[in-house]
């Protein structure tokens, strides 16, 4: 249920919502005109998402919205309750690199830094969805993301490359999980 | 004197970059990153007129919003940014008039952003609207306005001629015209411009946060403008998000910020937003170049004449009035690679009621390659002639160096004519000459675009101020690691990973163990900073000859402690050791700590401690960079679309400390060199309204927009320090003309000659429609 406060100094109403962001609940008093962006930045001190335009095109901001890649300039930060938010943050291990930030690091996939971690989201979700993307697809997918830097170039290889270990290592997990059931199966025979 | 490390390990390698994990990670610290509690945002009121006077501006209505601090005037902060040389100044807020849609006139200040914005539109002008002067022709003429009433619009006129130019232009057997221009674009950082200032509680001085190209030159011009001691101003530039030259300038909002910050004892930050960078960070580009080529039988050109018409804009940027920049560097360049004897050049900047030009990636370099190559590309087109073999014809040959030009450059070693050969030879040019006449019978149109550059880089002067020599300090510390400090302003060209590359180098130590530090001019020693590609040859010589003379002084201390020869030691994997013998060694982390903590044992005359700072000047005023690009494109004559089938590039940057930074360098110029030549256009409309002012009216290339390049390599090394020659701007130098040059050769056959940039599917459209093709 969702409270409305008065700020007697400002006179402008704020509304206390509850944002599930990376997997943290966080319950806020914001006003309803605040954008996600906004909340996510200087609210939760969630610098990682970037905000480079404001009008939707650059991508920079992008989070995921229950799994889909969303501008977060382009809804409000109550619009965004009851659902599962993810930032680049929640997309980087406690130590080191995911391995899709390993393959931006070895591809030089980055230069200023300012897109990356729109790039990083945007591109987890299509690699969740399709493990092996041609390069068609890939840029399809990245043409919501300006980059100034790069020429996109390195970027492309930089998630083909990561779609290839992700698959390999997938494999690899099949692989001994299979070989785990197989030798469990033998044992039981023996 | 100085040898160097007998092994280099990292320089030359494609060593990953030490910024990227925290980058990566979404750690970096950008401007709008930094949160300080009881900050006074700003949003400023910006003129919604090209040219008027202002009559009144009420502010009563916006001060009563709740929330709201202040709001100022230019009766409250009346700061102007003086141009002597011209005689002209810009209020950092309007006053009496404004003269760019833009342009600011209030500054309000409140508790957040949203309310800050809610007051500003609350803020009431009235405004007396004067007709706008909008354009060169508008500006020169007699019944225009005078942008400033006190001077003409003409502000920087020029003219150079070689002895005999009339003699060899008026003799030729050949000659042409055309007119070449490039309408108004900008760099678009994805991180916008923005500047946050705040009174240090302890010290008094004033901590002035940037997102700069130049955080010293930044700190020099507060120093005047705000009249402080340069010892009471701390400038921090930190991760910056793309600069592009954009930021190299000083700009009005920023003088607002940090005076406020200091009047006002209230941490005070401005960001601003896409619109506000459309509107006002510095706009390039927007000049005329009339061009008359004279030439022979053979292609050879004897001649060229130029009246170059640069637009301004309402102001010039202290130290960089952009069209002067641009019609200086596009002149200066004007015959590129190629030996034309004579040229004869006007030069005409107008003072406009359009936003100011300051400095873009590449200033007038793609302009002058525009030129450059499109005369090439029309003598061979009137003497029907292939455009690689006019080329042939005119280039500057290895016998020619040092070859001065009819501009008066002196051009240091290169390899022009080489790197075409090698480009088309990528591309294998006389096959697609095969395939494109047989397309051509089928209805479809390719063509292929060539630009030979020639970019003169780490230039004494830049936009980057005329600072002709770069610092380095470098420390061991007395655990043995290594801080290096230096006055660069880097935005992405990864300085922490290049200049650690070669620190690493002469101290035998590895990469990751050297942390370079900049952008704090409490840390950093005074340097020009990071713009006209000068921060990989200036800042690399700096840093090159600091770490030697701290390798000096290693290998003093081990030779004394070791009791051996200076000649017989050497410096391997952290280790000082006597020749061949590491069992008689010392390591770094042991030199550095008898360095500061056991000074006894120091040889005689030794300081102690670790730390040299070093400042370095090239021998060479200027040296020149080149490479080939080679666009491939076909042009849909159905829908005016142009697309990139293939781009090759052959590069010669001199010797390269990182060939991975090097080339990502080249496919953002490349990229941005597709934006500049089909899709980038600052448009204003007839009454002066900017009409781009989204990311959905001012196209940026896209991921989709923007092909595969194949990038190789030439190292012909500079005699600068290192051997290197900058490299950061020739990309987006050499990818227009190429990209231009090859629609031309695409529609040929309808006779179609690409002079004006960026060309839109509706020019291709109307060029191609109803005209039957001559194939």
């Amino acid at each position: 249920m969702q409270s409305v406060s008065e700020s007697a100094a400002a006179g402008r109403p704020k509304t206390s919502i509850t944002l599930m962001v990376n997997g943290q609940r966080h319950t806020l008093d914001v006003e309803p005109r605040w954008l996600l962006s906004d909340v996510l930045r200087h609210q939760l001190g969630l610098t990682g998402t970037h905000v480079g335009c404001e009008q939707g095109v650059c991508g920079s901001c992008t989070v995921l919205l229950d799994g889909q890649p969303q501008r977060s300039c382009l809804m409000f930060a109550v619009q965004a309750e009851g659902h599962d938010i993810t930032t680049v943050e929640g997309l980087t291990p406690e130590q080191g690199l995911s391995p899709l930030q390993a393959a931006f690091e070895r591809h030089h996939a980055l230069q200023c830094g300012f897109c990356t971690p729109g790039m990083i989201v945007t591109v987890e979700a299509l690699l969740r969805e399709n493990a092996d993307p041609d390069e068609e697809t890939i840029r399809e997918v990245l043409s919501g993301n300006i980059c100034r830097c790069t020429g996109y170039q390195s970027i492309v290889a930089a998630v083909q490359d990561a779609a290839r270990v992700r698959r390999e290592s997938g494999a690899a997990k099949l692989e001994v999980a299979a070989k785990g059931q197989n030798e469990a199966a033998g044992g039981e025979q023996a | 004197m100085m040898q160097g490390p007998l092994k280099p390990q990292f320089t030359g390698a494609r060593v990953t970059r030490l910024e990227d994990a925290r980058l990566l990670r979404g750690r970096g610290r950008y401007l709008d990153d930094i949160d300080v509690p009881g900050t006074l945002h700003v949003a400023f009121v910006r003129s919604n007129r090209p040219a008027a006077r202002i009559v009144s501006i009420d502010v009563e209505e916006a001060l009563a919003v709740p929330g709201v601090y202040t709001v100022w005037t230019a009766e409250d902060c009346g700061i102007t940014m003086y141009t002597e040389r011209y005689d002209v100044g810009q209020p950092v807020l309007a006053k009496d008039e404004v003269r760019f849609v833009g342009e600011a006139v209030a500054a309000v200040f409140a508790e957040d952003r949203y309310v800050a914005e809610d007051a500003a539109e609350r803020v009431r002008v009235v405004y007396h609207p004067l007709p706008p002067v909008l354009g060169f022709d508008e500006a020169l003429s007699d019944e225009g306005r005078r942008v400033h009433a006190h001077r003409a619009n003409l502000f920087h006129h020029t003219e150079h001629q070689t002895e005999g130019f009339a003699e060899a232009f008026a003799s030729a057997p050949h000659r042409a015209q055309a007119t070449f221009v490039t309408h108004r674009q900008t760099g678009v950082p994805m991180e916008p411009r923005g500047c946050m200032a705040q009174l240090d509680a302890a010290t008094g001085r004033l901590t002035v946060y940037v997102s700069h190209q130049s955080p010293h030159q930044f700190r020099s011009q507060l120093t005047e403008l705000l009249q402080m001691p340069e010892n009471q101003i701390r400038v921090i530039v930190p991760e910056v998000g793309g600069a592009f030259g954009i930021k190299a300038m000083l700009y009005p909002e920023y003088l607002v910020v940090a005076d406020a910050a200091r009047r006002l004892g209230r941490p005070v930050k401005w960001v601003s937003d896409r619109t506000e960078s459309l509107l006002a960070d510095a706009h390039a580009r927007d000049n005329r170049h009339e061009v008359e080529v004279a030439f022979d039988e053979e292609g050879r050109i004897l001649a060229v004449r130029d009246h170059v018409f640069g637009d301004t804009g309402a102001y010039p940027f202290l130290g960089f009035p952009g069209a002067v920049g641009e019609a200086g560097w596009a002149t200066s360049m004007l015959t590129g690679p190629y030996k034309i004897p004579h040229v004869s050049i006007t030069v005409d900047c107008v003072f406009s009621n359009k936003a100011p030009e300051g400095a873009y990636r590449g200033v007038g370099g793609p302009v002058g390659a525009q030129v450059q190559e499109g005369i090439v590309d029309l003598v061979a087109r009137h003497l029907g002639k292939d455009a690689a073999d006019v080329r042939r014809v005119n280039f500057i040959r290895d016998e020619d160096f040092p070859y001065q030009t009819a501009t008066g450059n002196v051009y240091d070693p290169g390899s022009y004519a080489e790197s075409m050969e090698q480009a088309l030879a990528l591309i294998d040019y006389e096959r697609f000459r095969r395939e494109q006449a047989e397309l051509r019978r089928q209805g479809r149109y390719l063509g292929i675009g060539i630009c030979t550059f020639v970019e003169p880089s780490a230039g004494a002067e830049s936009e980057a101020g005329s600072t002709p020599y770069e610092a380095a300090s470098i420390r061991i510390e007395p655990t043995g690691t290594v801080t290096a400090a230096l006055g660069l302003g880097p935005s992405g060209q990864g300085h922490e990973t290049t200049m650690a590359q070669l620190i690493a180098d002469q101290l035998g130590v590895d990469v990751k163990d050297v942390v370079v530090m900049h952008g704090d001019t409490d840390s950093a020693p005074f340097g020009g900073g990071t713009g006209g590609s000068r921060s990989g040859t200036i800042g690399g010589g700096a840093a090159l000859r600091a770490s030697q003379e701290m390798r000096q002084r290693l290998m003093k201390l081990a030779a004394h402690l070791l009791e051996a020869a200076e000649e017989d030691v050497e410096l391997v994997d952290g280790h000082a050791q006597v020749k061949g013998v590491p069992a008689r060694a010392y390591s770094v982390r042991d030199l550095a700590r008898i360095a500061y903590t056991d000074v006894a044992r120091l040889p005689e005359g030794m300081q102690p401690g670790l730390e040299v700072v070093v400042r370095y000047q090239p021998p060479l005023s200027t040296t020149y960079s080149n490479g080939t690009h080679v666009a491939l494109v076909e042009v849909d004559t159905q829908t005016g679309f142009v697309r990139v089938l293939d781009y090759v590039v052959v590069n010669d940057c001199g010797r390269l400390i990182n060939p991975m930074i090097v080339e990502g360098q080249i496919h953002g110029g490349v990229a941005q060199g597709i934006g500049s030549a089909f899709l980038e256009e600052l448009r204003y409309d007839d009454s002066g309204q900017l009409v781009t002012t989204s990311l959905m009216d001012y196209l940026l290339p896209a991921a989709t927009d923007v092909p595969r390049m194949r990038v190789t390599h030439i190292e012909t090394p500079s005699a600068n320090v290192g051997g290197f020659k900058g490299m950061g701007e020739g990309s987006l130098i050499a990818a227009p003309p190429a990209l231009a040059g090859a629609v031309s050769d695409a529609l040929a056959p309808f006779g179609v000659f690409v002079t004006e940039i960026p060309v839109h599917p509706q020019q291709i459209l109307e060029w191609v429609q109803g005209r039957v093709h001559s194939a």
